[in-house]
Formats: C-alpha cells, structure tokens, sequence
C-alpha cells in the first residue's frame, strides 16, 4: 500500500524552485545540444539531408496514401497484452511477499486471475473480429 | 482491502455481463447473437439486486452510492429497452433474408467484422458500471477513472449508433470535447490533491475542513482553484454553460437511442461527481452554503445553464435538438439542488434537501427522458426516394396522436412531465427543487428557476402542441412516418410513459422519494453509522492509489 | 364523500374512451349530474355558518417526504363554487349536443377532467394540492380550445397556457416560500406546528402573517402573478378576449363559469388570508388597476363588433368589480365579491350559450351581419335580454345584488374627507368615494355597450347572413341548403337546418333546458340572496376581521417615521410573543416575523 506523505503544495514561489530549476536544464541542455553539434560536427549539405527524418519514409508527397489497416488492430492487440504485462509483473513481485495463510492471498490471486480473464475475452473477441487472420 | 469489493458486487456483475456479451455478440448462431439483449438485461436484474449489498463508502455521503447503484440499474433498464435493435438490425435482416440477391446460394456468411452488436451492448454496460462506480467513488482517482469509463463507451456509441456521416462527425467532436472536459477536471483533481495533499475525499474533507478551521479560515487557494476546474470540467459531462455547445449536434448526430442515453448517463455521472465533491467540501458548518467562489461559481453556471438552455430550445425547429437543449436546461435546474445542499441536519422531508432533491430529479428525468426519445426512436421518416431516415423535426410528429395514439400520448406525457405540468412526475421532482432553493436562502435563483420553467413552456407546448392538435397524417397522401422494426423500444416509450404517470400516485413515489432521501443523508455521525453497518471501512479515509476498480482494458 | 365529488368526473373520463360511441353523451350526463347530486345534498345536509364542517374535511397521506397531504375541505364560499361547477356541468353537456359531433369522446373526457380539476381547486386545502389542480385545469382547457375552437384557435390556445403557466410558476414560488417560512424560520412553537415543513393552508395562513412586511410583500407579488392573471386583472387581461372568442361554447361557458373564479377564489382563500398585510399595502394599487380594468373593458366593448368578443371583455370589467370588493377588505365588499363570482358564474355562461345557439345557426356573431333576430327568435330574444339585464345588474337580477354590495363596500373602504379611520359609517380601508366612483362609472358604461348590442342584434330591422350574401335575402327561399360552401352552414329559415344539426329557427326544447335553470337561478337569488350570503358569512366574517386588525396596523406603522417604526418592532415583538404563547390571537402580525428572523 502506497501512502502519500500530505504534502500541502505551497502557495508562495520559493517552494517551486526546484521545478523551476528542472525547466532551466531541460530548455539548457537541449540548447547547449543543438549549439554544441552545429559548431562541433562537421556539415556538409544536401537535399537529401535537409529533409525530415521519417523513419525511411519519403516526406514529400501525398499523405493519403492506403496502408493496411490491420496495422491498427495488431498495435491494439498488442496494447492489450503490453498492459497484461505492465499488471501481472508488480503483482507477481509483491505476490511473493504475502503470508499464505492470510485470506487476503486468495483475494489477491482472485483478482489478478479476473484481470486474466478479461484479457482473455479480449483475446477471444480480437480472434473473433479476424485481427489474427492474415489472408 | 476486501471491503473495497464488497461494495463492488453490482458493477462486477456488470462487468462479467459486459464481458459475456462482447463474446456471444460474435457468435455465428443468430440465436445466439440475439441474446445478446436479454443478457444485458438479467445483468443489470442482478446488478440492481446486489446494489443493495453496497455499504456506505463515502463518508460525506453515505447513502449515495447505494441510491444511485440501484437507480443505474433501474433506468438500465429502461434505457436498455430503447437501445435495443440500436445497430446491426439492417444487416441482422440481410442475413436472416440469406443475403440480398443471393438467389439459391443458399446462406450468406456472417461476419463478424460487419457485425457491432456484441460491443454495443458491451460498451452499454461499461457505461453504466462506470457509472456506478461514480456513484460509489471514494478518492479522487477512482472518481476520474469512473468518469472516464462512463464517457469512453459513449464516444464509441456515439459513432456506431447509425452509419450515418452525421454520427461519426457527432463522435469525434463529442471525444475531443470530452476530452477537454476530462482534462479540465482532471487537472482540476491534481490541483485539489496539490492543495490538501490526498486524493481520498475524506481526507480531502478532512483537510478543507482544517483548513477552514485554522486561523486564516480560507481554504488553500490552490484547492479552491482545483475545485473550481474540476466543477467546470464536470460540467462537459452534464452539459452545463459553458461546456454545454456540443449537446445540440451531438444529440441530433447520434440515433435517438444513444442520444437518450447520453442525456441521462453522462449526466447522472457528473451529478454524483458533483455531489461528492460539493459534500467534500461541506455545504458550510450549518448546512446551508458552500464555500464562497465555488458557490458562486456553481451558481452563475445554474443560472446561465437554465437561461441559455432555454433559449436555444425555444428556437430550435428539430426535435431533438430542442431535446438536447432542454436537457442542458434541466442540468440548470439540478445545479440548484447541488448548491442548496443537503440542508438542516434532520430535515425528514426532500423540500429541504437539495442533494436528495437533485438525487429524485435524476431518476425522474431519466425515466422521462428515455420516453421521449423512445417515441422519437420507434418512427421513421421514409424519403422520397425510398430510404427511411430517423425523425428529426417537430413537423415529424404532428398528428401523432391520432395516427398512433399509444406512442402520441407518451410523447405528450413524457414532454408534459418534463415541463414539470403537476400531476405529472416531472412536477414532483421540481418541487423540492424549489423547497431546497428556498431553504438555502437562494431567492434569486428560484426565481430564475421559475422562470425558466416558464419559458420551458413554450417549447414543450409546441411538441405537445403538434402532437395533439394536427389532424393525423395517415389517409391525407403518401405516408411519410412509420414505426420502425426495432420491437422493444415502443416498452421504453410505455414504461416511461406509466412510470410519469404511476410516480404521482404515492405508494410507487414513496419508495423512490425514500430512496433519494437515504441517497442524501449526509449527516449521520461516523459513530452511528459504524454501528449500524458492520461492513463499513474500517478506516474509510485510508487513500489507496492502488485499490482502483476493475477497469477494463481501455 | 368530498373525494367523490373528484372522482366522479375522472371515472367518468376514463370511460370515456371506452364505451360505445352512442353512449358517450350518456356517460358524460352520469358523470356531471353525479357530483350535482353530491353538491345538492351536501348543500342541504351542513350548515355553513360556523365554517367548515367537521364532516367535510378530509385528511389523507399523500406524500410525506414531500411533506404534501391530501386535505379536502369545504367551507361555504368553496360550497357554492363547487355547487355552480357542478350546476354548469350537464347544462354543458346538455348544451354542446348539437356543436361538438366530431371527436365526441375527446371532447367529453377532457371535459370531464377539467370539471374535476376544477372542483379540485375549491377543495384543495394543501397549498402544494391546490396548486396541481389550479395548474391541471389548463391541460382540458388548451384542449377544449385547441380542438374544437374556431378560426384562430391555436395561436389562443396557446397564448391562454402560457400566460397562465408563466404566471403560476411564480405563485408556485411564492407558496412554497410561505412554506419555508413556517418550516425554517419560524420559531417552534409560535404557531401549532412551526418549525415542521407543512403545506396545510391553515399553517401558512400563520406563518404568512408572522412574516415581516417587505418579505410579505414580495409574496404577495410572487402569488399575483399567477393569480392575477387567471383573474384577469387589468394588465394582464389580453388572453381571455382571445379564447373566449375562439373557444367552442362550452369552452366559453366553463371559461367564464369556472375558471375565471379560480383566480378571485384563490385571491380570497391564498393570497389574503396568507399576506394580509402585503395586501392592504398593495390594495390601492390592485384598486386602481381593478378600476382601469372595469373602464378599459367597458370601453373596448363599445368598438366590439363581434358579439362574444364583447361578452369576453365585458367578463373582465365585471371580474374588475369582483377584484374591487375584495379588496375592500370590509364585509359588504367581500360579500359582494363572493356572490359576484357566483352571479358573474351564472348569467355570463347564459350569454356564452345564447351566442353559441346563434352561432350554430348562422355561423357568425358579427353585429354587423345580424339584427332584429327578436322577430324571428322570440324565445331567444327574451333570453337574451334576461341574461344581459341580469348582467347589466338591473335590479331583481342577481347582478345587482353583487354589483351594489362591492360598490358599497369599496365606498365604505376609505375615509371620509376630513375625517381619519373609521367614521360614519366609513369601516376604514385604502379604497374609498373615489373608486366607488369611478366603478360606477364603469357599470354605466357596461349599460350603454350592452344594450347598444342588445339594440343591434335583437331589436333592429332584421337581417342574417345567407349564402346568397345580402341581409335581405329571402327567408323563404326553398334552395337553401344545397348550394353552401361551407359545410355546416345554415340559413336561419331552415327548420330543420339541414342534415347536419336539426336546429329549428327559434330554440329547441333542448336549448330551452339549458337556459331555464340558469334563467331561475338568476332570478332567485336576484330576489333572495340571502341564503347564498349566509353561506359566506362565517369565511367573511373571519377575513374581515382579519382584514380590519391589518389596516388597522397599517394605519399605526404609517404616520411614523422609519427609526421610530424600527424602535417600536421590539416591543411588538414582545406582544406578539405573548400572544403566540397564549394561542389567543392568530394574526399577532409582524413582531413574530421580526423574531422569526433570527
């Protein structure tokens, strides 16, 4: 159980200094980047270079062009089983910590055993809509 | 940690049922498939029986959440009734026909990728868990999540609800408002955790109440300020001024069914949001006033709420739209209870209880509510050119009462109750509107309240009007409105129609008003309470960030 | 057995729709001769001069956590309204036999519910009670006008809702502030149940009077303007001209029977009994607006053409009077009041009819299109003539008694020059000679107009529109009747009018039994009101009374200047709570309130 230190946050601006200081470096450090390699770095121009990075992908032209959408689907089902992850790997960690012989352990495997099945209906409704199908 | 699920059982029955639904809404078997709605239904049966389970959670309000569990179910129900036959019913026929010109093919295959019943009904349910999860909220996070899982579904009902363009344009500007709302209140939450230093509302009270008490008497700014935004953003939800200008488009977007749901569920949530957030900060040491520029704040946005929604409704010529601004009006109205708060500690009645008043309009205006639109859901206007398309303007309706005399009168009965005409249901819920407004000292908005039912008048009077006094259009030329297929969906219309008029009879109104009184009975003493019901929290104000409900896989 | 009195029109109602068309007309006779019946004999068997009698008061569970209840009671003045709702009744049954033959049943049962509401309203001792049956009478009302009007009947339907529905919620808002008082800042135990949250009348009349003047005031404004409007007083009146003219008959004759009642008779039970003093401070002003109305109206019947339109504006100058006395607030005036409402009940429905028998037959009621019908219709000549003398007030009518006692008593409200308070004959007030006066004034005028349309219509050379277009058209011309444009059209020669109504040129024995009732009724209690005003004489005596110890202090808070005013409250309050605690003295008035603040 996590429990929160009541920090009341304060009105007057010194309290958020230390945040203030956090922004300083951020908006610093990717200056100093930016300042450092175009002094540093060697530059040789061109188009191709001058262009936006996009992943291989050519930046100019058209945006409507067709792309399966099933790469949709695939990034949702993979949503799905990425937070199935996210949950069951805090849980199995703590699992281990509790006394079996206190009631909450059932409780415990009960619930993370419903959060399994919904993923399971997840799974089933995904097959189901054809988001495994590759034909 | 267990006591946390005991108070669970209705919105986990609701959620296996949601779960069981997205399944057998794909099955191959049609019989199969038409179970989907009959499923839904014995879930909400269970839900609404195991609502009475609920302990009292919320310290501040400890009866709400069994009161508005209970309520969720109920309405479900009905608004069950008028989601029924929603989507998929043109391509269900298709298929039963074998597939259009498929001549001796023999049968057409279904596919469960054309096919969106399953997550209808599914979504329909997360909606309400979620909202029954609103009702029962004891801790900021829990509320935002709630929120969230009553609104997400409703974006995506929105947008399946007819393959109209109009539909998917009405869900994509309801989720980009609605996520501006939900950001609104969300960085109103953060703000309020800032300013007393836990998410729990008990604690939250308990804070703002030491706030108050300490010297300064003020409470911390930034709280306040957090309580503001969050009023505000929880406005979007029940569609008050000034997050009230997507309603219109939406409403008249989505299917008549969706819209009915929209204005109730939503709603409903924003109101119990409200309500436990309002009773986190207490209605002042005696009952009677809020914090000041959170009243304030609370109060120019019922007075606007009321005028503006009335106004636009006056000059709209589509039904629906007239629906849809007169709900951002009763949203006005609601507010008002919300500000007079629960009133004087004992109060038997609702006429000096705001929150118990407010608790009793929700029921009231959902029940009619789903009425009217049920009545706009079962016709359909057929076009020149053959195709049917879902009624729209006032001029729809004229000579309904004649032409169908059982959907006429419960249009008229619905619209006369929502007016508030006595001796209808709509009228009973008003009234302890005004007794709480009046309680509160809040003259001047009863009487913004008055007028405004006033005004309400003039387009109520118009539906009604169209209905009863046109001569019937059936035998005067080509027909142009006919029932639709969707069989269920006249019930909504009959049941919200008996229940207007069976809720003026007191034995039936007795019991709800009972229950909106329970629902607000905020001021029974921890001690007593922790003797009278044993599955209490131990410690209700424990904030565990961890403890959120089952939310499914958004 | 009040409760039946409710009942018996609603079960009616819901008949309605379900028998046998031929039996419609039946059902609706038992329906309306049923509460006639009941109100007869509860006319017989109580008295009501000591009030209310223990027998006729009924309290039953409603809804306790709204804190409403169903309190039924009667008292004499609300004796007599129900008794004439209930006279009305078959007469209106009776008298729309031959005018309503499409959508019977819709007529008959909404008909039905208006008769139910509208006894409702006398009944209704719970504010919250009367104020759903005072709100339910528009519904059968809009329909009645609505559906079975004539030309223009929706815009006058609906500006009739929404002018007595703008004005109602704001009395709505006002009752239930009255409610609030007595439940919240009342202290308990200074009245019988302060400090509970109640809507009995009898428990607001306390709290109202508690309450301070300027919070009185403002309720006094919130109650008027439903009620005013209902009345209708001067301002406000524009809506009743409309309907009248575009309601059916029988619409009309319950219009100005019945309903218009319902705004005097609330005045009466709710808003003087409830903010006494409000209303002494107010009285002027409803004077002069009552007497602007009584000459207003009279005036706009002078250019009236249309003969019920000249009826209708005519009701509001006799509703001016009725407002008049009552707000003389001495006994002549209210008395006079009461029995005006029920005199203004019986000869205005008359004339509604007889107009209504003329335009069935020649479908017009332009002055300009009829003349000297006393030839041909002497029978309906004569009742005409009756009822517009009985209107008029000539004396031996029931229209003068009222007429003369409201004048008196708005004569007797005031002072006489020179003198202060109550003189000579004087009993006090805030009217006085002067709006006497001008009321006079007023019923010359009412002489003048309606004569002048008696003159036109019923004496005169004789001429009655036809289809051949000029008054002079032969009466005997046999072609009648085939040629109409208009469906329903007859000639005033047709004795059998056709096939659509069988109306015989002058009236028909059933057009005969609708009037004579109402033509010895008039004569009755034109020659012995007294049983009428012995009826009244309890509730009069106590408003009165009531009224009297409100001018009188009035008189006391007015010479004073404002501090020493504010100086002498305390002591009244002190007065006042040694009244409350003996229970003696109900309207202790104003001292309570300023302790009730607290």
């Amino acid at each position: 159980m996590l429990s929160i230190p009541p920090t009341l946050a304060a009105t007057d601006v010194a309290s958020y200094l230390p945040v203030l200081l956090l922004i300083t470096i951020v908006v610093g450090f990717a200056a100093t980047n930016l300042i450092a390699s175009a002094l540093l770095g060697p530059s040789r121009q061109g188009d191709i270079k001058a262009m936006t990075y996009e992943s291989g992908m050519n930046p100019v032209g058209t945006a409507r062009k067709r792309f399966n959408v099933r790469f949709y689907l695939i990034a949702m089902v993979f949503l799905v089983f990425d937070i199935e992850i996210i949950f069951l790997y805090p849980w199995a960690v703590t699992f281990r910590n509790l006394d079996p012989s206190l009631s909450d352990a059932t409780v415990w495997l009960g619930r993370i055993l419903f959060f399994i099945l919904t993923t399971v209906v997840a799974y089933i409704y995904g097959y189901r809509k054809g988001v495994f199908r590759f034909d | 940690m267990i006591e946390k699920i005991q108070a669970l059982w209705p919105e986990i029955a609701l959620f296996v049922t949601a779960c069981v639904v997205m399944v057998i809404g794909l099955s191959p078997s049609a019989a199969v498939r038409r179970l989907c709605g009959v499923v839904t239904g014995l879930g909400l049966l269970a839900a609404g029986a195991l609502a009475y389970t609920t302990p009292a959670v919320n310290p501040a309000l400890p009866g709400l959440a069994l009161y508005g569990k209970a309520m969720v179910a109920g309405i479900g129900l009905v608004l069950l009734l008028l989601a029924s036959g929603t989507v998929d019913r043109e391509y269900e026929s298709f298929l039963a026909r074998g597939g259009e010109g498929a001549g001796g093919q023999g049968r057409a295959e279904y596919e469960p990728l054309r096919s969106t019943k399953g997550e209808f009904y599914a979504f329909f349910l997360f909606s309400l868990t979620g909202l029954m999860l609103t009702a029962g909220a004891t801790d900021l996070v829990w509320l935002f999540l709630a929120l969230e899982l009553t609104s997400l579904p409703t974006y995506v009902m929105v947008t399946i609800s007819s393959g109209r363009d109009r539909s998917m344009e009405a869900g994509v500007k309801y989720f980009f408002l609605g996520a501006m709302g939900a950001a609104t209140f969300l960085y109103g939450f953060a703000m309020l955790y800032g300013g007393t230093g836990t998410t729990s509302l008990g604690g939250i009270a308990n804070a703002l109440a030491a706030q108050r008490a300490a010297p300064g008497g003020q409470i911390n700014p930034i709280a306040m300020l957090g309580l503001v935004l969050s009023v505000v953003g929880i406005g979007f939800k029940i569609a008050a001024v000034p997050m009230h200008f997507y309603t219109a488009d939406v409403y008249q977007g989505a299917s008549p069914s969706v819209a009915g749901f929209l204005a109730f569920v939503p709603k409903a949530a924003g109101f119990f949001a409200l309500l436990s957030l309002c009773a986190a900060v207490g209605w002042g040491p005696t009952g009677d006033t809020l914090a000041e520029p959170l009243r304030s704040v609370l109060w120019v946005m019922a007075a606007l709420t009321m005028t503006v929604g009335n106004a636009l409704a006056v000059v709209q010529t589509s039904l629906r739209r007239v629906l849809a601004y007169s709900s951002v009006a009763h949203s006005g109205y609601m507010l008002v209870g919300v500000i007079a708060g629960p009133g004087p500690a004992g109060g038997g009645t609702l006429m000096t209880s705001g929150v118990a008043a407010v608790l009793f309009y929700l029921l009231a205006y959902g029940l009619t509510n789903a009425g009217s639109f049920a009545v706009l859901g079962c016709l359909e206007r057929v076009r020149p050119d053959g195709q049917a398309e879902e009624l729209d303007s006032i001029e729809d309706v004229r000579g309904l009462c004649q032409d169908r005399p059982l959907l006429g009168w419960a249009l008229v009965l619905s619209v006369m109750s929502l007016l508030g005409l006595p001796p209808l249901l709509g009228f009973f819920a008003k009234l302890p509107l005004f007794g709480a407004g009046l309680n509160a000292g809040e003259y001047a908005l009863v009487v913004v309240l008055a007028l405004n039912s006033a005004v309400a008048a003039f387009y109520y009077l118009r539906v009604a009007a169209a209905a009863v006094l046109e001569p019937g259009q059936v035998g005067r030329g080509p027909v142009s409105v006919r029932p639709t297929t969707a069989r269920w969906r006249p019930m909504a219309a009959f049941v919200s129609a008996a229940g207007v008029v069976a809720l003026a009879i007191y034995p039936v109104t007795g019991w709800a008003l009972f229950g909106a009184r329970q629902g607000a009975d905020a001021r029974s003493e921890p001690a007593q309470r922790a003797a009278a019901e044993p599955a209490l929290p131990s410690d209700p104000h424990a904030a565990s960030v961890g403890a959120t409900p089952p939310a499914p896989a958004e | 057995m009040l409760l039946w009195l409710i009942l018996i029109p609603l079960i009616g109602a819901g008949l309605v729709p379900v028998v046998a068309k031929p039996y419609v007309r039946t059902v609706a006779y038992a329906a309306t001769a049923g509460p006639l019946a009941l109100a007869l004999y509860i006319l017989g068997s109580y008295s009501f001069a000591a009030g209310a009698p223990e027998a006729l008061t009924r309290v039953a569970r409603w809804a306790p956590d709204l804190g409403l209840t169903l309190r039924l009671s009667m008292d004499g003045v609300s004796a007599a309204l129900v008794a004439l709702t209930a006279f009305l009744g078959p007469l209106c049954v009776l008298g729309s036999k031959t005018a309503v033959t499409e959508r019977v049943r819709t007529f008959y049962g909404w008909f039905l519910v208006l008769q139910a509401a509208m006894t409702g309203v006398f009944l209704a001792r719970d504010v919250v009670l009367f104020y759903v049956f005072f709100e339910f009478t528009l519904v059968p009302m809009f329909i009645l006008i609505a559906l079975f009007g004539s030309a223009n009947r929706r815009a006058a339907s609906v500006k009739f809702f929404l002018y007595t529905f703008t004005g109602s919620v704001l009395s709505l808002a006002g009752l239930l502030s009255l409610a609030w008082y007595h439940a919240a800042v009342l202290p308990p135990g200074s009245t019988p149940n302060a400090g509970t949250w109640s809507l009995a009348l009898s428990d607001l009349a306390l709290a109202g009077r508690a309450m301070p003047a300027n919070l009185q005031g403002w309720v006094f404004l919130a109650l008027m303007a439903g009620f005013a409007v209902k009345v209708p007083l001067f301002p406000l009146h524009t809506w009743l001209p409309l309907a009248h003219t575009e309601a059916p008959t029988v619409g009309s004759v319950v219009l100005a029977g019945v309903l218009l009642k319902l705004g005097t008779y609330a005045i009466y039970t709710l808003v003087i009994p409830l903010v006494p003093d409000a209303a002494v401070a107010f009285a002027p002003a409803v004077g002069v607006l009552s007497v602007l109305g009584i000459l207003a109206a009279g005036l706009m019947c002078w250019v009236q053409t249309d003969v019920k339109r000249l009826v209708a504006y005519s009701s509001v100058a006799h509703l001016g009077f009725c407002m008049l006395g009552m707000f003389a607030f001495n006994r002549s005036g209210l008395q006079g009041s009461l029995l005006y409402m029920i005199n203004h009940g019986l000869s205005t429905p008359a004339l509604f009819f007889c107009i209504g028998m003329i335009y069935e037959r020649y479908h017009t009621r332009s002055m300009d299109e009829l003349g000297g019908l006393g030839s041909r219709m002497p029978a309906w000549s004569s009742f005409m003539v009756f009822f517009t003398m009985a209107s008029v007030g000539l004396p031996g009518l029931n229209g003068f008694v009222g007429e003369f006692l409201t004048v008196k008593g708005a004569f007797e409200a005031g002072a006489l020059p020179g003198h202060d308070g109550p003189r000579g004959g004087m009993t006090g007030g805030v009217l006085g000679p002067w709006f006497a006066a001008w009321a006079v004034a007023g019923m010359i005028v009412a002489a003048v107009y309606l004569l002048y349309m008696l003159g036109r219509v019923v004496w005169g050379t004789y001429h009655a529109p036809s289809e051949h277009g000029g008054p002079h058209a032969a009466p005997h011309s046999a072609s009648h009747g085939q040629a109409h444009g208009h469906g329903h059209g007859h000639g005033p020669d047709e004795p059998a009018g056709g096939a659509h109504t069988g109306l015989p040129t002058d009236l028909s024995g059933r057009e005969v039994r609708v009037l004579v009732p109402l033509a010895a009724l008039c004569l009755l209690l034109g020659v012995y009101p007294a049983p009428l005003l012995n009826m009244f004489a309890d509730s009069v005596d106590t408003t009165a009374s009531l009224m009297q110890g409100a001018l009188r202090r009035a008189e006391q808070v007015r010479p004073e200047a404002p501090e020493a005013g504010a100086a002498a409250q305390p002591q009244s309050a002190g007065a006042g709570d040694g009244a409350a605690g003996s229970g003696a003295e109900v309207d202790a008035g104003e001292g309570e309130g300023v302790e009730g603040r607290r």
